[in-house]
């Protein structure tokens, strides 16, 4: 099979040029968990060149309703794991680093990633990512919580840090009600952002898409 | 005039998108919220404000783009032509 065969429908629509824009990124995607999960798997098999995967997580029964990599029979393996496997499956031309252990202020970013998908499913580890992201280093947050959710691009160093955006945002006590078709549209709006970022046309660069689930309303909040 | 806009679960509750008010002279955000809460006959407040009339973690006040808490909290001025956004983001992953 020729490479060109592979991405034949999507250079269709976004052509040759943006296609080695792809394939020469470097993307770190921090939380392999229901985010983490789609966009890792949408940027596999869109030909991203290489995937850093950050996560210390293993496969449990409440994750299987949304963590589209795993299946029953992963259950207690380490998501790290499996999703470099799933993802070689997908497409074995991209290369997948896996970066095990919970992201905290010490955590040391590879040197050659421009884009980072905060993935993360807490607001702490999301401000302490951000804290070791180089100047220049674009950031595409997502997040969830029953049926809202966001989608927001931060350059590290021009826009204003997510830690001061969010301030005083709750973190819920315990497990987060999320569905699975939830988590996979703002996982998609995710995705469809880091292209832009990545083609050097960012949609949300500083501006956050508020998605509303049980309605299907769409809104900007600039910041 | 100041525009407020309402996001995810305050938009719901209100069943609106926005409101805009015609400024008043010395006003801050907590005064502001009061003069929001008489256009609703929904009840509000309790989401943004504590018993105390503290700011409730949760909902992220912003003006002209700023989180409020990285301003004068509460007491941030309100002015003419500011654009008001009140905002619960989701937290999970």
């Amino acid at each position: 099979m020729a490479v060109d065969e592979r991405y034949m429908r999507q250079v269709l629509h976004w052509g040759k040029e943006k296609q080695r824009r792809l394939e020469t990124a470097r993307v770190l995607v921090a939380g392999i968990g229901g985010l983490g999960a789609t966009v890792s798997q949408l940027l596999a098999r869109a030909g991203v060149g290489k995937l850093y995967l950050v996560d210390d997580g293993l496969v449990d029964w409440p994750d299987l309703h949304r963590q589209l990599l795993y299946t029953e029979a992963d259950i207690g393996r380490s998501k790290l794991d499996i999703a470099k496997e799933r993802l070689l499956q997908i497409n074995s031309t991209v290369r997948v680093e896996l970066l095990p252990g919970r992201i905290d202020t010490s955590f040391k970013l590879p040197a050659d990633i421009s884009f980072v998908a905060d993935c993360l499913d807490n607001y702490s580890s999301r401000f302490d990512l951000e804290v070791c992201l180089p100047s220049g280093t674009f950031l595409v947050h997502g997040g969830i919580e029953r049926e809202q959710g966001q989608v927001l691009t931060l350059k590290v160093g021009n826009s204003q840090p997510l830690a001061e955006i969010f301030s005083g945002a709750l973190q819920p006590a315990g497990k987060i009600p999320v569905t699975g078709d939830g988590v996979v549209i703002i996982a998609g709006l995710m995705a469809n952002e880091l292209f832009s970022v990545i083609f050097g046309q960012p949609k949300l660069l500083n501006r956050c898409l508020v998605v509303g689930l049980g309605d299907l309303h769409l809104s900007f909040l600039d910041v | 005039m100041i525009r407020i806009q309402f996001y995810s679960l305050l938009r719901l509750l209100l069943k609106e998108e926005k409101l805009d008010l015609p400024a008043c002279t010395d006003e801050n955000i907590e005064q502001l919220l009061q003069r929001v809460q008489k256009h609703f006959s929904t009840p509000f407040l309790h989401k943004l404000l504590d018993d105390q009339g503290g700011l409730h973690a949760g909902t992220i006040i912003m003006v002209n783009r700023r989180n409020i808490l990285h301003l004068e909290s509460l007491e941030t001025p309100v002015r003419d032509g500011d654009l008001i956004a009140f905002f619960p983001p989701g937290a999970g992953g």
